[in-house]
């Protein structure tokens, strides 16, 4: 073995750029061992490690988000540092905050072991960071699967509840199946892109984006190759939930812990876009094959999406189809990427604006659930502002932005996607995305109206108390996420100023 | 006769197609599982012999990846099998049909 080949790859491994997710990969270390070192009495202090750990970890991030590694290539070839990755890590980071802190606040009301579940959701947050800046196959997958496989375990987590276990292994078996149809385009990608009779001479790893990328731009019309795009999109839309690949969506959103189907609506899905930002870039050369099958999937989300949500009573089921739909905006503004680079940050500010508003609805949801965390039906809705007037405050706001109400973010979310739509000239694309916007004002109105409005409840019969809705005390950290959330989402309304310069008009 | 790549292709979409067709078309969840291991399988078996007519060695490296994958995978999907049988005793998926509306 050459001594001095090895000794540059070494040199490559700029541990300095992965601080973040070697640091949580530490934090959820540390979390098993305080369980193991602390006396029982004092376990209940290890979710709030876990918390400050990575709000700690947030600041440091924030900090130093012009590291000095962007814009390089470091492992090898294997990771790409980009100013898109530093935003997806503070996404994720943001997101696994708020999940732990609704995991506190869930946990509270079951009986189960409650460290490992911060230690999974910290791992797989690291994982998706890894996950958007991977720059080669390998890494690709193996990110890709750190995550799902992170996901199983969070989905079944509450094992005493049958519709959690159930829910976990639909989604084990939909993700199984997701990910054997994924290695199998990546195979035949590998296989063509690193065939030396098609290879240009002195080709580097046949697994690495920029090879794959050139390969592709040398031979635009290779058999093998466009099956392998297909079914690496297809692994891909699954993660996204998108037609025809949502099949598992709604009874999986509907089961799994609302904690987790937080992180599932906004970690997994974000993680997901991030991922077919960069190979819609890989892809490029095959543009003729890539818009028309991501431009019918996201005709078919985005109307199955909003008319499957407008029979649901179910909240969870509900808020599961709406994120369908929500899926279909976003792969939109993918497509127009093509023709306008602008799109790519209008994903990424829509991205942020759902994440505001998603985690207020869920956070709402998580206090209004009773024990069993699978049945959330919209009547537990009423009467919801005099009891707790802040919840039906949140919920009103979280609710309006996903449905696109001015001023709130995902209005201006929606608009930018529209308008870049338009500059890209998919007018179909838009005049189905407009329709599905106006569909759903439908389910969360409903939803809104089920909160505000008193609804005629069979009077308790004489003698007996009426029946209590389960709904706990909004403690302090919760009140405050979900205070900031609510504001985050108006001020980003009325306001974007250098969010969107920076995301937009780069 | 010499086995080229087309064969290990054949070979290896063929066993795909079954798993994947047991995969939609079985009813118990062990089987189910047993053909997602076969559609892994699959894709592994291609990745070598792309790997050996190519002569890079990236794809027999990628091999011991999958194989750690499926690994990791398996031990959480049978312990989840094995949970929802203690609660439902049942493996059978059109019995397993609560979270419907």
């Amino acid at each position: 073995m050459n001594l001095e080949l090895l000794q540059s790859a070494a040199a490559d491994n700029r541990w300095g750029a992965l601080f973040p997710e070697l640091l949580l990969g530490c934090l959820a270390l540390l979390l098993l061992v305080l369980e193991i070192v602390l006396p029982k009495k004092h376990h209940s202090a290890i979710p709030s490690v876990a918390i400050l750990g990575q709000i700690a970890l947030l600041i440091a991030l924030i900090v130093h988000f012009r590291t000095g590694f962007i814009g390089m290539t470091t492992f090898n070839g294997l990771l790409r540092h980009s100013v898109e990755g530093q935003f997806m890590r503070v996404f994720f980071l943001l997101t696994s905050i708020l999940v732990s802190i609704l995991g506190v606040v869930s946990l509270s009301r079951q009986r189960m072991p409650r460290i490992e579940f911060f230690h999974i959701v910290i791992v797989v947050s690291a994982a998706m960071m890894l996950l958007v800046q991977s720059h080669h196959f390998v890494l690709f997958f193996v990110a890709l699967e750190t995550v799902t496989i992170g996901f199983y375990i969070l989905v079944s987590y509450y094992r005493t509840n049958p519709l959690s276990l159930e829910a976990g292994l639909k989604y084990l078996i939909m993700g199984a199946l997701s990910s054997s149809i994924l290695l199998f385009g990546i195979v035949l990608l590998y296989g063509v892109v690193g065939n030396p009779a098609l290879a240009p001479a002195g080709a580097a790893g046949s697994m690495d984006f920029s090879s794959v990328r050139q390969f592709l731009a040398l031979h635009p019309d290779n058999f093998l190759a466009k099956v392998g795009i297909v079914l690496v999109l297809s692994g891909v839309a699954f993660k996204i939930g998108t037609v025809p690949f949502q099949i598992w969506v709604p009874d999986v959103y509907q089961g799994a812990p609302t904690p987790v189907t937080a992180f599932l609506a906004v970690g997994s899905k974000a993680a997901g876009f991030a991922v077919l930002i960069v190979l819609a870039g890989v892809f490029a050369p095959y543009q003729k094959l890539v818009i028309p099958v991501l431009a019918s999937m996201a005709v078919a989300t985005i109307l199955f999406g909003n008319l499957a949500a407008l029979t649901q009573f179910n909240v969870k089921r509900l808020i599961g189809l709406s994120g369908v739909s929500h899926a279909g905006y976003l792969l939109i503004g993918v497509i127009a990427a093509y023709t306008d680079p602008a799109a790519i940050g209008a994903v990424y500010f829509y991205l942020f604006a759902y994440l505001l508003a998603s985690f207020a609805v869920f956070g709402v949801m998580t206090h209004v659930s009773g024990s069993n965390d699978a049945e959330q039906e919209l009547e537990h809705y009423a009467d919801l502002a005099k009891t707790h007037p802040f919840l039906a405050f949140v919920l009103a706001v979280g609710l309006g932005s996903l449905a696109g109400i001015p001023p709130l973010a995902g209005f201006i979310g929606k608009l930018m996607i529209f308008l870049t739509a338009f500059h890209a000239g998919l007018y179909v694309l838009l005049g189905v995305a407009i329709l599905g916007v106006i569909v759903s004002i439908y389910y969360y109105f409903g939803w809104i109206k089920a909160a505000f409005f008193a609804s005629w409840r069979l009077p308790a019969p004489a003698g007996e108390a009426q029946a209590d809705l389960p709904r706990v005390a909004v403690g302090w950290p919760a009140k405050l996420a979900l205070g900031s959330l609510a504001l985050g989402s108006i001020v980003l309304g009325f306001y974007q100023g250098p969010l969107v310069e920076w995301l937009v008009l780069r | 006769m010499t086995i080229g790549l087309n064969d290990y292709l054949f070979l290896s979409v063929l066993l795909f197609a079954i798993g994947f067709l047991g995969v939609l078309l079985r009813k118990n969840t062990l089987v189910i599982y047993m053909c997602l291991e076969l559609m892994l399988v699959a894709s592994t078996l291609a990745l070598v012999a792309f790997s050996r007519f190519n002569g890079t060695l990236d794809g027999n490296v990628f091999v011991f990846f999958i194989l750690t994958v499926a690994a990791a995978e398996v031990a959480v999907g049978l312990a989840i099998i094995v949970a929802l049988f203690r609660r439902r005793q049942t493996v059978q998926v059109d019995e397993l049909n609560a979270l419907k509306n």
